[in-house]
């Protein structure tokens, strides 16, 4: 075990460290600097030399690499070029928005798909399941930029239950903080609900015909009971993977929402910088998301382990 | 003067309202200049407002009722601003809102129009205007307790000074100098008469001797300590700026509230929501469909910019850049302005409200004059095309904007007009930062902007003079490249004359000279409107500290010493 | 080539290589019941007609494609022309969907839309696919460096948050629908690279697999004739689901602004037009249509892919 998570960790620091320099090489070989934002319309040749020189971007690209991440291992990431803000706060601020978020719109995915599966997959191909399979197909036609104007104009503005925008740290008060996630996590959801419902409508239609099945319908067990405690499981496989690699997908993916709810997220933040060309937040948060992202796979495979025995590691 | 002479105005880069931004403002422009220039202050408000159901003095957002003491007041307004140190930022109308809370300017723009001190007791100019003596009124402090005197004043000058972003803007300043411990000389380079209004821009925030010595000891980010109404308390980029009461503030009464949260909402019809549904009091918008949405309803209050006129407003226009073709040629330039339907334009826009504009000044501005500015006349533009293309052939160009759903909209109804005059027109999104690049160096042919909002158009000196202009390929502030004798000759009468009709006229001899050469295109002024909630009550009421009231709702900012709630 | 990697036994009973990028063995599982016969198609169902519902969504499909390709010859107005005296007007028999809220045609511009949703869709996951899936079937196969180098791109790409190097390289490099198409496409691979490369692997280790390598059937062969056959439908299934993803991110760009330069219309950039300036209430119809014709082409899509898949797992089922 100690092996293994070696082994991880190994990986976890490799792949960081290749992260590191390709988005390092990625946002220095975007044209434009952030002189041009910083400066305005001040760039005069003269201003700009100095603020180069100042912000040390005049140096060789590899030295400015070796500059930053040997201060990276020292826990130091550096400061917005714009604003200033140190960019270990501005992760610490909006990665917690960004794994809430998640958090949210995962739990409401699979709170819908899973129950609507268990129930379809009993009756494939009946009414109700065509009439699910269609309704999450639209689900997967609606991206968030359209739910969340909707949404918005329905239950905040008409109904005023829950806030148009913003965001409150779990921290500073949890009641406000979970209102204010419910929107964005909901907005978020529709595309993971169609996914996670039909891999597990599928993978439960599979696990139906197995002979354990059948041996436990012949016992005279419940439909329900064989539902739960004997078919479940095994059909998981597809829906971790998926959710492994939808996750991924929206760690830094969810700046949309963001956006139009005014959350400083993660994603939000990045996106203004690589417009702002502001380096080293952009290297900040991109390096702590691949992190995110490794970590992420190790515990789907950790989850993969447990739901399954048959799945062995030599 | 040189490059980069007088300019004060705190042109905005970059806002932070910036990409994904979609909602209008995001001009490429309010980039530059833009409701930044003023600050302060400011205004009169409201015109074709109308609402306001608690407006006892009849006007939208004032209130000069008995005021409630306590509160807070949530403000939701469109971007970020990117840092409270004025020698090192760049404040858009944000950066005002922020910066009238904490800190306080010299001077700022009265309702009259007129130029009054603010934190300043007096300014008098010697006889050639080159040297300015400034009086600070006694016994103002910071909010750490350190005292408002000569010293920091100077200091807060040296730090303004020295620095890349300030230091262009103040090349007209030779140094400031103590002359005894509540007195200073502001010693100029050069005649400046209109030196007060410069005042009333972000070079005229005080901030305190602490933050100078931490930005000089290497903190890029220390907390902002001035001697404004609140006190600074919490600031979390993209999330929320929050300040509470000064109890100790020099102007006694003020302010009201206990606390002030501003809260950026990026994106227009988000912000629109959060005030339906009560998250906010009151938002900010440059859109005219939150003006149109709003007006008439009596539980909110709407005032708007449309019918400011003083000093320079803000403006929306398409820059021809003068030294590149197709736009070189003067026909070109013409056949665009008259390529334009603008009564159609202003019915797919404005909802009617932001007429067609002929120049810089809007009628009731003291500078206004009619200009000879072209009208909608689509034959006389196609001839012009015809004979061009003749000659040089089909005048082919891009037009670009920033990634914006209102200017995107903008640019596809411009690019259908010059289309059905015989123009290939090709239209770009391109990012803030990459636009802004592109149009100081030249690299571009039209583009969308919104500038020059300014207490007083001297400000504006170095768009327009031919001193900052440079060939395509090298910087040029003069983004336009449009060179006339007789703007630069007009331009230095209005900066350097104190003879007020003189300066009138030069000014209209600018507006006059710009509708025949033609470097903008003008669709008309950048309809910047508050919209508020029935309880907050006089966020543009400002009295100024000698009585007189001051320009309540400038360009998107206002004062909050004068803010109250009701209930 | 044999293969000498370590093997486990999996969930779905098969046996694959242990994997030694963390995330892999969960995406292989999915993979490889994915291509496992589908339950539901005991012969009887295989055997039945593909369905009205099947006859359906590829007329619907067969229409959106019918109709990008052949809209210019189509009696409808420019997509880009304005007319400002019918702004907003609902559907009516001038115009059969409405206008914009710039007096364009809706249907005129929701069929030149389609060509660009279309194309960018399919466009991309074919790159995706013609790459990422080449290099999948192959390191699937043989194994070896080549796969753990492959492998260890393919994570490292995964990791790195890629819609926001698509935001910077669109932003700079440019928003023609070719660049959009190469990098949405370059965007796929390392997905479609997995996906493939799980199917190959269950395969590399299957009998008739071993049985020709024995015999002494050459590499290229044994790829060739024995394995790709066996991926395509789960590459097809999966590939489908892609399409529908890559339309639905054309769209997000296009909120952004950063989808191909305005006024050539996308299904993408009229939603979200429809969405912005106030339309949302002004003019829902703006919205609507491209939703609903999105919705559609997904829904029809995606029952193609699963019909599909039911009779191609009979084939393989009776070899």
């Amino acid at each position: 075990m100690l092996a293994y998570l070696a082994k991880r960790l190994g990986q976890l620091v490799v792949v960081g460290f290749i992260i590191s320099i390709l988005v390092f090489l990625l946002v220095h070989l975007l044209p434009g600097d952030p002189t041009v934002v910083i400066l305005g319309p001040n760039d005069t040749a003269h201003n700009r030399a100095l603020l180069l020189a100042q912000l040390g971007l005049n140096k060789p690209l590899y030295q400015q690499y070796w500059i930053w991440i040997s201060h990276v291992f020292s826990g130091n990431l550096g400061e917005s070029y714009v604003t200033h803000e140190s960019v270990g706060h501005i992760i610490a601020t909006g990665f917690p928005i960004d794994l809430e978020l998640i958090i949210v719109s995962q739990v409401v995915a699979f709170a819908v798909a899973i129950p609507l599966a268990l129930f379809t997959a009993r009756r494939p191909n009946r009414p109700v399941d065509n009439v699910a399979t269609t309704g999450t197909f639209g689900l997967l036609a609606l991206p968030p930029f359209v739910i969340a104007p909707v949404f918005v104009a329905v239950f905040a503005v008409a109904l005023k239950w829950f806030p148009a925008t913003g965001y409150t740290s779990f921290t500073t008060d949890p009641a406000t903080n979970i209102h204010d996630m419910i929107l964005p996590g909901l907005a978020l959801t529709a595309a993971s609900i169609a996914v996670y419902y039909r891999l597990l409508r599928s993978d439960l239609i599979s696990t139906l015909q197995e002979d354990f099945i059948t041996m436990a319908r012949s016992k005279g067990l419940s439909n329900r009971y064989i539902m739960m405690r004997h078919a479940f499981r095994p059909s998981t496989f597809s829906l971790m993977a998926a959710a492994g690699v939808n996750i991924g997908a929206l760690l830094a993916g969810t700046f949309i929402v963001e956006y139009l709810f005014a959350m400083n997220g993660l994603g939000y933040s990045i996106v203004v910088a690589v417009q702002q060309r502001d380096y080293l937040v952009i290297q900040g948060i991109a390096l702590v998301v691949a992190i995110a992202y490794v970590v992420l796979q190790f515990i789907v495979d950790f989850l993969f382990t447990v739901v399954d025995p048959r799945v062995t590691r030599e | 003067m040189d490059e980069g002479g007088n300019r004060m105005t705190m042109p905005e880069p970059i806002s932070r309202r910036s990409f994904l931004s979609r909602s209008a403002v995001a001009g490429g422009a309010v980039l530059l200049g833009a409701g930044s220039a003023t600050g302060l202050a400011a205004c009169s408000s409201s015109s074709s407002s109308t609402a306001g159901t608690k407006a006892q003095s009849g006007t939208a957002g004032i209130n000069h009722g008995t005021p409630k003491r306590g509160g807070t007041a949530i403000i939701g307004n469109d971007a970020d601003i990117d840092g409270f140190y004025p020698p090192s930022n760049h404040w858009d109308n944000n950066g005002f809102l922020y910066a009238n809370c904490i800190y306080d300017p010299l001077m700022a723009v009265a309702a009259d129009g007129s130029i009054q001190p603010y934190l300043c007791k007096s300014m008098t100019p010697n006889a050639d205007y080159t040297v300015w003596t400034m009086t600070l009124r006694p016994g103002i402090q910071f909010h750490d307790g350190s005292a408002l005197d000569a010293t920091v004043v100077k200091n807060n000058y040296d730090a303004l000074q020295a620095s890349l972003l300030t230091g262009l803007a103040l090349k007209f300043l030779k140094n400031v100098t103590v002359v005894d411990s509540m007195t200073v000389n502001f010693n100029l380079n050069e005649p400046y008469v209109p030196l007060p209004a410069g005042l009333a821009t972000q070079v005229g925030y005080m901030v305190s001797q602490s933050m100078i010595d931490a930005e000089k000891g290497g903190n890029s980010n220390p907390t902002p300590v001035g001697t404004g109404p609140f006190v600074y308390s919490s600031w979390l980029p993209n999330n929320h700026f929050t300040a509470v009461r000064n109890p100790h503030y020099w102007r006694s009464g003020y302010p009201y509230l206990d606390q002030i949260t501003f809260r950026p909402i990026p994106d227009h019809s988000q912000r629109v929501a959060t005030l339906q549904s009560g998250g906010v009091d009151l938002i900010v918008s440059t859109d005219p469909v939150t003006i149109t949405q709003f007006q008439g309803q009596s539980s909110y209050q709407v005032v708007d910019s449309l019918s400011d006129t003083l000093g320079e407003p803000d403006m929306s226009f398409i820059m021809l850049n003068c030294l590149a073709a197709p736009m070189d040629d003067l026909r070109i330039r013409q056949a665009l302005a008259k390529g334009i339907n603008y009564p159609a334009f202003a019915k797919l826009f404005d909802s009617g409200l932001n007429l067609a504009t002929t120049g810089l000044f809007p009628p009731g501005s003291k500078y206004f004059s009619q200009t000879g500015y072209p009208t909608y006349d689509p034959a006389a533009a196609k001839a012009l095309v015809k004979a061009y293309t003749a000659e040089k052939g089909t005048p082919t160009f891009d037009l670009a904007t920033v990634t914006d759903a209102r200017l995107t909209r903008v640019t596809q109804v411009l690019q259908s007009m010059w289309q059905a005059i015989g123009c290939k027109v090709n239209l770009q999104a391109i990012e803030q930062a990459q636009l802004i690049s592109n149009t100081i160096v030249g690299n571009y042919q039209a583009v969308t902007y919104e500038q020059f909002a300014a207490p007083d158009p001297s400000i504006n000196y170095v768009w327009w003079s031919t001193t900052t202009v440079a060939p395509v390929g090298k910087i040029a502030l003069n983004f336009a490249r449009n060179s006339d004798p007789q703007i630069e000759a007009a331009l230095v009468t209005g900066r350097s004359s104190s003879n007020p009709s003189d300066v009138i006229a030069a000014y209209q001899k600018v507006n006059e000279r710009l509708a025949v050469d033609l470097p903008y295109l003008w669709l008309g002024r950048t309809s910047w409107s508050a919209v508020a909630d029935s309880r907050i009550q006089n966020f543009a009421g400002t009295i100024l500290p000698g009585g007189k009231p001051g320009k309540g709702f400038d360009n998107g900012s206002f004062f909050s010493t004068q803010i109250w709630m009701e209930g | 080539m044999p293969d000498d990697r370590e093997l486990r036994s999996t969930g779905s009973g098969q046996t694959l290589p242990t994997d030694t990028f963390p995330g892999q063995a969960a995406v292989d599982e999915m993979v490889v019941m994915r291509q496992e016969p589908a339950p539901e198609t005991d012969e009887a169902l295989a055997r039945r007609p593909l369905g009205l519902l099947f006859w359906l969504a590829l007329g619907w499909v067969g229409l959106v494609v019918l109709l990008a390709v052949i809209a210019n010859l189509l009696p409808l107005p420019n997509p880009n022309l304005q007319n400002y005296a019918a702004i907003n007007v609902g559907p009516s028999l001038h115009h059969l969907l409405g206008t914009d809220d710039l007096g364009r045609d809706l249907l005129s511009r929701i069929i030149y839309g389609a060509r660009v949703s279309l194309v960018v869709g399919f466009g991309a996951v074919g790159i995706g696919m013609a790459i990422g899936g080449t290099l999948g079937l192959i390191s699937g196969f043989r194994g070896g460096k080549l796969d753990i180098v492959l492998n260890a791109a393919s994570f490292v790409i995964l990791a790195f948050p890629a819609i926001v190097a698509v935001i910077a390289i669109v932003a700079f490099w440019g928003q023609t629908l070719a660049k959009i198409t190469i990098i949405i496409g370059v965007a796929t691979i390392p997905v479609l690279f997995r996906v493939v490369r799980a199917s190959s692997l269950a395969y590399a280790n299957r009998d008739f697999v071993v049985a020709a390598r024995t015999l002494g059937a050459t590499s290229t062969r044994i790829v060739f004739k024995e394995i790709l056959p066996n991926v395509i439908p789960v590459a097809v299934a999966f590939g489908l689901i892609a399409v529908a993803g890559v339309i639905v991110l054309e769209g997000s760009l296009a909120f952004l602004g950063l989808s191909v330069a305005l006024p050539t219309p996308s299904w993408g950039n009229i939603i979200s037009e429809g969405t912005s300036n106030g339309n949302l209430s002004t003019n829902p119809y703006i919205l609507m249509w491209p939703a609903l014709a999105m919705f559609l082409l997904l829904l029809s899509i995606n029952l193609i892919g699963d019909r599909l898949r039911q009779r191609f797992d009979v084939r393989e089922g009776l070899l």
